[in-house]
């Protein structure tokens, strides 16, 4: 398979955006649902971002407007890419050391988040910030650690061979610490914390506006496709060799995952910064530590 | 990293305009300033300038929530001035209004907390629940927030329909007790947010005069409908819910308490209500002296004093809110809490700056 085409087809762009808004649908729908309400209809997101991206923004300082373009499609450029790494189909292009690249190139959007919030100025993005900065770091310790066990059980570090060779008990573990991650990662609740509306708005994306807001909500969608996604790539070992069957045992193992973290989300109050910082370092981290160590030795 | 962030005016923690600065090192509250005033109306001059009965009408929009609370002291107090006593049908119509809304004034309290604790389908539960409150409210007076169903001397409408309102406070202890109170008891993430958080100690209560279920949390147990009944509270088998935590949970828990006590006031009222007259007076001729009055509002006490020279206007009519009182311990409770709590701290006392600014 072409790299043009996973970047720009499958599981890039054209599969990516309109799943994106699939799922952030799917997650409005089902909190309404779970709240008695009736939720918007399926082209909502689509109809957001239309909206947003039409609106005229405010303006700013001329040195800002390129920094407020560029990092929004930095980090939605990275996410794009490191969905394409994704071993979804047999065909995909795997490379060595891919979960490296892949690791980076989900990061990307998290740092971008809180330049955002800094070059906004304002008070409430610059402790939006801070949160994103501290959360990440707490949740990337079990994530990367998750991932390592995995590598290393499978004795490889590329994505195509983990998903098929990671032995059952380390990979059930690495995925329940790597899905530990995700509501963070997602900034779902009970870690909504980074952009706590009640405490600091929106975080660092509360002096963004227009098409500002737009990109990234675009950005924000293609995130719930990557990091769903690489769950629900490295959860099944089995592929069927035709490339419509994989992509939709891909696509629907995604959706459920979204069906969870969203079940979960509506069922919490949100936590603290200091404690959602410490269950990761002791839950979220622990898990990812009993797969290394399961991995070492079995 | 010291920064200051600014809650208010206009937030979305915050019900009504008021704001509080908060002095912040990191995500640690160093120092909490108030400014309240934004809402401001003048109404206790308004009322020199009109007559007791147009005041009556007035005082009713001194607050949305608690709205009865207000026409009602007002009553009381000039009831006292006039030496007059209510028919006793009407002082149980009275009571089961007043307790209705301090149903209503808890459960919205409740829906505002969980919003402000980013569980937003706990929110939505307790929204739900408050329709059918006010369901009931429009029911007896034909109105969802301002009832207008006190008068001088009676109330302005009769209770007509009492099996509705029997099924409906039913439905409201059944979910307090079945989904309210298990939540927010048992739910981990409401309990890490709320338990220890804001503590009011009982020597900071009371040295600071706070009351209502703020004071109560706190292990003072005051309360006016049992101190000094008024209407015919002595003849309601109640009790005071009183915990001793003085925390943000305690707050929570005194509140809930509370509302399953009012349902039962409410049940008793229905059972134990006579027929007959019920209808206050159109005309009055209020002597010349002073009056005041005292009642348990949902959200501690409220006191009203009226000044009248003999003349149709009166010369003077203090209010006293509970939310005036309970404000200045939200600094006391914010001194070393972290960023996250302030918002909910700040709450945890149910503010209304309506009745406070008035």
């Amino acid at each position: 398979m072409p790299s043009w085409f996973a970047l720009l087809i499958f599981p890039g762009f054209l599969y990516a955006v309109p799943m994106g808004w699939l799922m952030l649908w799917l997650e409005r729908k089902i909190l309404a649902r779970l709240q008695s309400r009736i939720g918007p209809p399926f082209y909502q997101p689509f109809f957001d971002f239309i909206k947003l991206m039409t609106k005229e923004p405010l303006r700013r300082a001329s040195g800002e407007d390129i920094f407020y373009l560029l990092l929004p499609l930095l980090a939605l450029g990275a996410t794009v890419g490191s969905l394409t790494l994704l071993p979804i189909l047999p065909s995909s292009a795997s490379a060595v050391g891919d979960l490296v690249l892949f690791v980076a190139l989900v990061e990307v959007a998290p740092i971008c988040l809180v330049l955002l919030g800094f070059l906004s100025r304002s008070i409430f993005g610059q402790v939006g910030a801070i949160r994103e900065a501290t959360l990440t770091i707490a949740t990337n310790l079990p994530f990367i650690t998750a991932l390592i066990a995995l590598a290393y059980a499978s004795g490889s570090l590329r994505l195509m061979e983990i998903a098929s060779n990671a032995p059952l008990a380390t990979r059930a573990i690495a995925l329940l610490a790597l899905l530990f991650c995700l509501p963070i990662k997602l900034r779902l609740n009970p870690f909504s914390v980074a952009n706590a509306e009640q405490e600091i708005y929106q975080g660092a994306l509360t002096e963004l506006d227009g098409w500002r807001l737009g990109l990234w909500e675009l950005t924000h969608a293609v995130e719930w496709v990557a990091l769903s996604g690489l769950i629900a790539s490295l959860a099944v070992p089995w592929r069927s060799g035709q490339a419509i069957l994989d992509a939709i045992l891909f696509a629907l193992l995604s959706l459920v995952l979204v069906v969870v973290l969203t079940v979960i989300a509506g069922a919490t109050a949100r936590l603290k910064l200091l404690q959602a910082s410490r269950f990761y370092w002791r839950w979220g981290f622990g898990l990812a530590l009993l797969a290394l160590v399961v991995s070492l030795f079995l | 990293m010291s920064y200051t962030i600014p809650i208010g005016p206009y937030h979305p923690a915050l019900e009504e305009p008021y704001k509080l600065e908060l002095e912040c090192e990191g995500e640690n509250v160093r120092e909490a300033h108030l400014q309240i005033g934004f809402n401001f109306r003048a109404i206790e001059l308004i009322a020199q300038s009109r007559n007791i009965i147009q005041n009556i009408a007035l005082f009713e929009r001194v607050c949305g929530i608690c709205s009865n609370v207000h026409t009602l002291t007002y009553c009381l107090a000039l009831e006292n001035l006039l030496g007059i006593e209510p028919s006793l049908r009407a002082q149980y119509i009275r009571v089961i209004v007043a307790e209705l809304e301090r149903l209503h004034s808890h459960i919205l309290w409740a829906g505002a907390a969980a919003h402000i604790l980013g569980f937003q389908t706990l929110f939505m539960t307790c929204f739900r629940l408050r329709e059918v409150v006010m369901d009931l409210l429009e029911t007896i007076s034909g109105n969802r927030v301002n009832y207008a169903m006190n008068a001088i001397g009676g109330v302005n409408r009769d209770l007509t329909d009492p099996q509705t309102i029997r099924d409906g406070v039913r439905q409201i202890q059944k979910a307090v007790e079945g989904q309210l109170l298990p939540i927010f008891t048992n739910d981990p993430t409401v309990r890490a947010r709320c338990a220890g958080v804001g503590i009011l100690t009982k020597a900071n209560a009371i040295a600071w005069g706070a009351v209502g279920p703020t004071a109560r949390a706190s292990g003072v147990a005051q309360d006016i409908r049992q101190a000094q009944p008024y209407l015919v509270y002595d003849r309601f088998e109640f009790s005071v819910p009183v915990q001793e935590s003085g925390d943000v949970l305690a707050r929570i828990l005194v509140r809930a308490l509370e509302m399953v006590e009012s349902c039962q006031i409410i049940e008793q009222a229905l059972e134990q209500m006579p027929s007959g007259q019920w209808k206050g007076q159109l005309f009055v001729e209020l002597p010349p002296g002073e009056a005041v009055a005292r009642i348990e509002a949902p959200r501690g006490e409220v006191f009203y004093y009226i000044a009248s020279d003999g003349s149709e206007k009166p010369l003077r009519v203090k209010v006293r809110t509970p939310s005036f009182v309970n404000m200045p311990t939200v600094r006391l409770m914010l001194k070393g809490a972290t960023l996250a709590d302030a918002p909910l701290i700040q709450a945890s006392i149910d503010p209304c700056y309506s009745c406070t600014d008035r």
